[in-house]
């Protein structure tokens, strides 16, 4: 994958407002962040020659946007279905067509009213549709807050960690999103505050779940050339990996404590020609805190086992330093690859890490979904 | 759990598990060509690749891999926490399946359950799981 390294770029970013209620429809949404991120880099929707999404019947198709923005003849596009374990690989898959010379210039969005219109496992949708409901939801285990506390509680079990460690990555992330404007939510927390939250699912607080939020990011992936000339420092695509994960289905790896990125992430790196010590900062998918914890041991930042006082210690590798899913807002994993590009070119303001070169950004690892997705990102 | 069950929608491939388990026979598939057993029911074996197979009864037995108590009321109706547990079937050491807890403590990391029945009616029954013995 030597052919593929530092060939592409990230050259603009756009958000909408973050909320709990947009007032208006996904594709709205999806729009106005695509012409930010257009804007952004210097470019037109004219420029535009490729549009990537990933959905799960919640938001506007690339065949409904792209006519929207007076796209009409897209040589390359994607509508992925899946949720937050496909979200860097939507971004991988633009970059390959970028590589390959199929397109130039692709955007790559995500659109959501996560909390007004289809929450996540909740109400305003139905069940969905995958073998393995049948066999969970007559138990009254449909929820991803759910499932993922399921999988927290057998790390605990084997390894010790403990709803501290939880809390106080709760905390810390927090503190970021304080340092954010985008952020939803900007109050300090303090580990008491974990600790008083409601339960939701035990082992999961109220302050383990991430946000639910209306909102829609994008992303401008073009060649690294064409990035060179265009108004914003530019961020190589260093490397995309895509991987499994775990499955209902019998035969696939017996200990959930150890998720799919363990496998994924050496060829990651190696892609990349970096380990986890060239890692200057880490936005890592953090549905629920113990989805970063487990990520921590399984990118090689710590030993199996030591992700929670790993996480708790606030030492090594800056984490989600927007504030993440738990507290900038959710948005599927698009917005934690948006904040990589933020400090990469350092314009994160307060909440910049000093001298950020590469940043890791990885995908739900592979729970739920048996699928996942990371990047690494690199200073132009 | 005090809530109405949501009915599983099952398909090609679960109907006759269904149709066991209502019956109160607790089965998962074993393969004709190398012996794996496999859960959920599909027609290709993922060690030998081929699509010969029989039902196998085994013992609703088990052993707790996690556990959790959900009091967010995901289940229209809910009214009371209840508990879901992961639990790894004794004879068929590649298959996990999920149920409610029928014990009077908690669960235990490790712990041997045993499956039971619960009629929902004539054509669905549930599988719940509580200690062994
Ligand atoms: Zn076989």
């Amino acid at each position: 994958m030597a052919g593929f390294r530092d060939r592409t770029a990230i050259a603009g970013v756009g958000y909408t407002r973050f909320s709990r209620n947009s007032g208006v429809s996904t594709l709205t949404l999806a729009c106005e962040a695509i012409m930010a991120a257009l804007e952004d880099a210097g470019l037109s929707a004219d420029d535009v020659d490729g549009l990537a999404t990933h959905r799960v019947g919640d938001s506007a198709a690339p065949s409904v946007v792209g006519p929207a923005l007076g796209i009409h003849e897209p040589v390359w596009h994607l509508d992925q279905f899946g949720g937050g374990s496909v979200s860097h690989a939507v971004i991988g898959q633009a970059a390959l067509a970028v590589a390959a010379g199929v397109a130039e210039t692709v955007v790559c969005y995500r659109a959501i009213n996560a909390r007004s219109e289809f929450r996540m496992g909740g109400t305003g949708r139905g069940l969905p549709v995958s073998p393995e409901v049948q066999y969970q939801a007559p138990y009254g285990y449909v929820a991803p807050p759910q499932q993922y506390a399921m999988f927290a509680r057998a790390h605990m079990s084997k390894y010790g960690t403990k709803e501290e460690h939880f809390g106080q990555l709760a905390v810390r992330q927090r503190a970021s999103a304080v340092k954010n404007p985008r952020a939803l939510m900007r109050t300090p927390i303090t580990l008491d505050d974990y600790l008083a939250g409601r339960w939701i699912a035990e082992p999961f607080r109220l302050l383990d779940c991430c946000l639910e939020t209306d909102g829609a990011c994008a992303l401008v992936v073009t060649t690294a050339e064409r990035a060179a000339g265009l108004r914003r420092t530019p961020v190589l695509i260093s490397a995309a990996a895509w991987g499994g994960g775990d499955s209902f289905l019998s035969g696939g790896n017996p200990d959930v404590t150890v998720t799919a990125a363990a496998e994924m992430a050496p060829r990651l790196y190696r892609q990349a020609g970096v380990g986890p010590a060239e890692i200057d900062v880490a936005e890592i998918y953090d549905c629920f805190t113990y989805s970063v914890v487990v990520q921590l041991e399984d990118y090689g930042f710590c030993a199996k086992g030591e992700g929670g006082p790993y996480a708790a210690s606030g030492e090594g590798v800056p984490v989600n330093t927007h504030g993440g899913f738990l507290s900038e807002g959710y948005v599927h994993g698009i917005n934690h690859v948006a904040e990589a590009v933020s400090q990469l070119r350092g314009d994160a303001g307060d909440r910049q890490v000093d001298g950020a070169e590469v940043a890791l950004s990885t995908a739900q690892p592979g729970y739920i979904l048996p699928a996942t997705s990371a990047l690494i990102l690199r200073k132009g | 759990m005090s809530a109405e069950a949501i009915r599983p929608v099952t398909d090609r491939d679960s109907a006759p598990w269904w149709e066991r388990t209502a019956r109160h026979e607790f089965a998962v598939q074993e393969c004709e060509t190398c012996g794996t057993l496999r859960f959920p029911a599909r027609a290709y074996c993922h060690r030998c690749r081929t699509p010969r197979w029989r039902w196998r009864q085994i013992e609703p037995v088990g052993r707790i891999e996690s556990w959790i108590v959900s009091h967010q009321p995901f289940l229209p109706g809910a009214r009371e926490p209840y508990v879901v547990v992961r639990v790894r079937l004794a004879e068929a050491l590649e298959c996990v399946v999920y149920g409610n807890w029928r014990g009077d403590g908690p669960p235990e990391d490790g712990q041997l359950v045993r499956g039971s029945f619960t009629a929902v009616d004539e054509a669905l029954s549930l599988v719940d799981w509580g200690p062994a013995g």
